[in-house]
């Protein structure tokens, strides 16, 4: 996003599907009603949506939802790469084409059938082959065996624990706070079923250093949101929650999900780059962020990315959430919503629309006296994050 | 190992079947001379030095005191010793111009029994536990007696193996002046082939579907090729000279576009890991273990850690480079734990506590291990190098023996404490047999020790495992700081 259109934009709908393990309806079904939701939140007709931005991960082309949606004309439509890294990104870009006026309403959405159908988790044991630069990057290390998202992450875990001192208690502590937040979120999977830490230490290894709880959900469902100008949204019914600034993040020897090469891979450098362009397009600082949605496709990487937003020192988020920190009343609630690996895991926008509830003052755990909420997007992957803040 | 009695699994007290009369025959029989000593057995030649180093070249042991005159004059004996774990070696019947590696049944008891047990159809043998205490350091010169009895035949256990009995005997070692240099209580196994647990049948293994190929193209075939030439190749820029992996179309550090490789030593240092246990792919065994190795030349890779349980690994700990064919065409590169250097200079007293790790040591097991180091043993038994005989008698391939076994540990132990240890004993029991193919990785520490008169007596827990399970698990005393006595 454009340093300019810091604050110029909002978002001004949200809406979503269920959330299930089995949605019983086609991805493009779950595509189509989020996005009728949000812009039934919004109150806004969709024949005014000029532009839709998504993931390329996506598999429900805008074409096909601006038909079933009857938007006669699309002026802006883009696709943001590297899974759960675009959620904040498709935000950024959406803000920055109504600021630059290439679109007036943009649509930003993620629809999938990720446990019914496709399992996420199952990774890529069936990728042989083709010459592209692609599937060549799988080489180095799908023939030992690497061949899923918890087998990539747990890498990173084995290191951070290592250089820092982190347990897996620590990372379940992140379990057990998404839990408790779950627990009170009639929309989240796991509603009023939270976790202790002594479920997390007993649930199974899925890859060590990782069990069973420290991995978010494979999902079913959609979630859509809208994006408008600042001065659009005021017309509209809802409070809009303005983007104060997004940023994506790409750096330091970056691969997709293995950056296994950089100096350091305990820590996170592209979201610390989002972080330093966030900090600088607001002026604003940790201390100005009153809740989070800290990505959490894997509990190990939330650590680092606290201390890449400098909510604590580097190697230091252990501490952090051993003093209760992350809990509702704590000093940085995070996952309000139960997080991905409470609520869903619909790549991140999710958690994007527990922080406009937030602004709202809308969501099941409020935080008191919110000006700002900062949201993550996918980690191990060139990444992307945002702030959302009052209108003032 | 299924419990603490019986290491291949048996289950003592269960006789295989109703024991009938003849059972119970049978079984008079093997014990008819349980108690009895056999006539003294005199080694046909002294404890040398030609035979001291044959064996330490099988066993690859470079103790300085076995085999270098001039570091050994310089030493705490004065001179070359014999390594303690060849005790057995030297009165071991030998071949006697070709005739059978036995002893006469009139002469030892436990002869006699086998003889039984064999026409019994009892033909399957293995060692199963050995227990050696040293008393004297032997040296070239010194010529041994062992007089053996039978110390006990069990009644017929089910075993994985097979059903069997065990058989027990303790043979004491004296030198030509009679003096006492150490024991031996040994037990072994002699099993019906083929009524024990059926292990996995490999003909799975045929429709097992071979893991993930790489994708290459010519910017990556080099690596690939370099593999199956058994180079692990690292991109280098020709102008630079930087080193970088994965491999990239431009030098990542000044941007030139002229690629080269260089060979990687293959010594490396474990950076992180993972190991994935769900889902599994079905080309892969589990626990898996996925290494981050740090190359000494500074760059990573992922690579796969063999030889080693997921419980030990420790970030930062040394590796070293193996290959394994996946398929005709994929040669990929491997890690394990780096074989653990000797050490020249000798712990000292009040340097080991209770808890002190030795270093891992992965062993490859090979035929030609298998076979020089049961010739240079001098055991003639055909299951330690003849295959088919091996099969013939119940297990799917030619074993390690267990004074090779012995011997190994022996050695691991010796180089992780230094040349001047003194031994005082060791204690093995077997479990999995090693076969060719395989690699047991050796783990230990240090259970007790006790400190009196300048010297610690320190206590060592090891354990050998294959991919079977356990090869070997036991406890050796040895003594660092001034020696006790012991000088023959």
């Amino acid at each position: 996003m454009s340093r300019g259109a810091a604050g110029r934009a909002a978002i001004i709908g949200i809406g979503a599907t269920e959330f299930s393990k089995d949605s019983g309806r086609t991805p493009m079904e779950l595509a189509v009603e989020s996005c009728e939701a949000a812009l039934a939140d919004a109150g806004l007709p969709a024949e005014k949506v000029d532009g839709m931005v998504t993931f390329s991960a996506e598999q429900n082309l805008e074409i096909e939802i601006a038909r079933n949606l009857r938007i006669p004309a699309l002026r802006h439509f883009s696709m943001v790469p590297h899974g759960g890294g675009a959620a904040c990104g498709t935000i950024g870009q959406a803000a920055a084409a109504v600021h630059a006026g290439s679109a007036d309403y943009v649509l930003c959405y993620r629809a999938f059938n990720e446990r019914s159908w496709h399992r996420f988790g199952s990774g890529v044991q069936g990728r042989h082959g083709g010459a592209e630069s692609f599937d060549i990057s799988f080489s180095w290390t799908s023939p030992f065996g690497l061949l899923t998202p918890a087998s990539w992450v747990a890498m990173f875990a084995t290191r951070y624990m290592h250089q820092y001192g982190a347990t897996s208690e620590d990372f379940g502590r992140v379990a057990v706070a998404d839990r408790r937040h779950a627990a009170n979120n009639p929309a989240a999977f796991f509603h009023e079923q939270p976790i202790t830490l002594a479920d997390h230490q007993e649930s199974r290894w899925i890859v060590e250093p990782l069990r069973l709880l420290d991995c978010c959900q494979e999902s079913d469902g959609g979630q859509a949101l809208l994006v408008t100008t600042v001065e659009r949204a005021r017309d509209l019914a809802p409070t809009p929650a303005v983007i104060a600034a997004a940023a994506q993040g790409a750096t330091d020897d970056q691969q997709a999900m293995r950056s296994y090469y950089r100096d350091n891979i305990a820590a996170i450098p592209e979201m610390g780059l989002c972080a330093r362009q966030l900090w600088e397009a607001t002026g604003l600082g940790p201390d100005d962020i009153q809740v989070a949605n800290i990505y959490d496709h894997f509990t190990p990487l939330v650590l680092p990315q606290l201390e890449e937003f400098g909510f604590c020192r580097r190697g230091e988020a252990a501490d952090f959430l051993r003093d209760g920190n992350i809990e509702l009343g704590g000093r940085l609630p995070i996952n309000t919503n139960g997080g991905q690996l409470g609520e869903a895991y619909i790549h991140g926008m999710n958690g994007i629309a527990e922080a406009v509830r937030q602004i709202r003052g809308t969501s099941v755990n409020q935080v008191d006296g919110v000006e700002h909420a900062l949201v993550t997007a996918g980690t191990s992957v060139p990444t992307s994050a945002l702030i959302l803040g009052q209108d003032s | 190992m299924a419990d603490s009695d019986t290491p291949l699994g048996g289950r003592p007290g269960s006789a295989g079947v109703n024991p009938g009369e003849e059972k119970a025959e049978f079984l008079a029989a093997l014990c008819a001379q349980v108690g009895a000593t056999g006539k003294p057995w005199t080694a046909r030649d002294p404890v040398s030095e030609p035979v001291i180093r044959a064996w330490c070249d099988a066993m690859a042991d470079g103790n300085p005191l076995y085999t270098s005159p001039d570091r050994a004059a310089a030493g705490p004996y004065g001179g070359i010793v014999a390594p303690p774990a060849m005790l057995q070696v030297w009165t071991m019947v030998g071949l006697h111009l070709g005739g059978p590696p036995e002893r006469a049944v009139e002469d030892t008891p436990s002869a006699g029994v086998y003889q039984l047990l064999d026409d019994a159809g009892f033909v399957g043998v293995v060692a199963t536990n050995a227990t050696y205490s040293y008393d004297r350091l032997l040296r070239p010169g010194h010529l041994l007696t062992g007089t053996q009895t039978l110390a006990e035949v069990s009644e017929e256990k089910s075993t994985g193996l097979g059903v069997g009995h065990f058989v027990t005997t303790e043979t004491l070692y004296t030198d030509q002046d009679g003096n006492r240099v150490g024991s031996m209580t040994l037990r072994i196994l002699k099993f019906r082939p083929g009524t024990g647990r059926q292990g996995p049948e490999d003909d799975t293994a045929e429709e097992r579907p071979v893991r993930p190929r790489p994708a290459t193209n010519r910017s990556t075939d080099w690596f690939w090729d370099g593999c199956r030439a058994g180079q692990l190749r690292i991109q280098a820029c020709d102008d630079c000279g930087h080193l970088q992996h994965p491999p990239a179309v431009r030098c990542l550090s000044c941007g030139g576009a002229d690629l080269g490789h260089t060979i990687a030593s293959g010594r490396g240092t474990l950076y992180s890991w993972a190991v994935p246990h769900y889902p599994q792919a079905p080309a892969f065994d589990y626990p898996l273990v996925v290494g981050l190795v740090e190359l000494e030349e500074g760059v990573r890779l992922v690579s796969n850690v063999t030889g080693v349980r997921p419980d030990q690994l420790n970030v930062e700990m040394p590796l070293e480079l193996h290959w394994l064919d996946t398929d005709d065409d994929t040669t990929l590169h491997q890690f394990r734990p780096a074989a653990p250097r000797r050490r020249d200079s000798t712990l000292a007293a009040g340097e080991l506590e209770v808890g002190h790790r030795l270093p891992l040591s992965p062993v490859p097991i090979d035929t030609l291990l298998i076979v020089s180091t049961a010739l240079a043993t001098r055991d003639f038994q055909d299951v330690h190098h003849d295959p088919d005989a091996a099969r013939a008698k119940g297990t799917p391939d030619i074993f390690m023996n267990i004074l090779t076994s012995c011997g190994i540990v022996s050695r691991w132990i010796g180089d992780w404490a230094g040349p001047d240890v003194g031994w005082q004993s060791i204690d093995l029991r077997l479990g999995a047999p090693n076969h060719p193919g395989d690699t047991m990785t050796l783990s230990g520490s240090v259970t007790a020790v006790k400190s009196a008169d300048g010297h610690d007596l320190v206590t060592v827990g090891f354990e050998g495992a294959n991919s079977l399970g356990t090869h070997v698990s036991g406890t050796a005393e040895l003594v660092f700081g001034d020696l006790p006595g012991g000088e023959a």
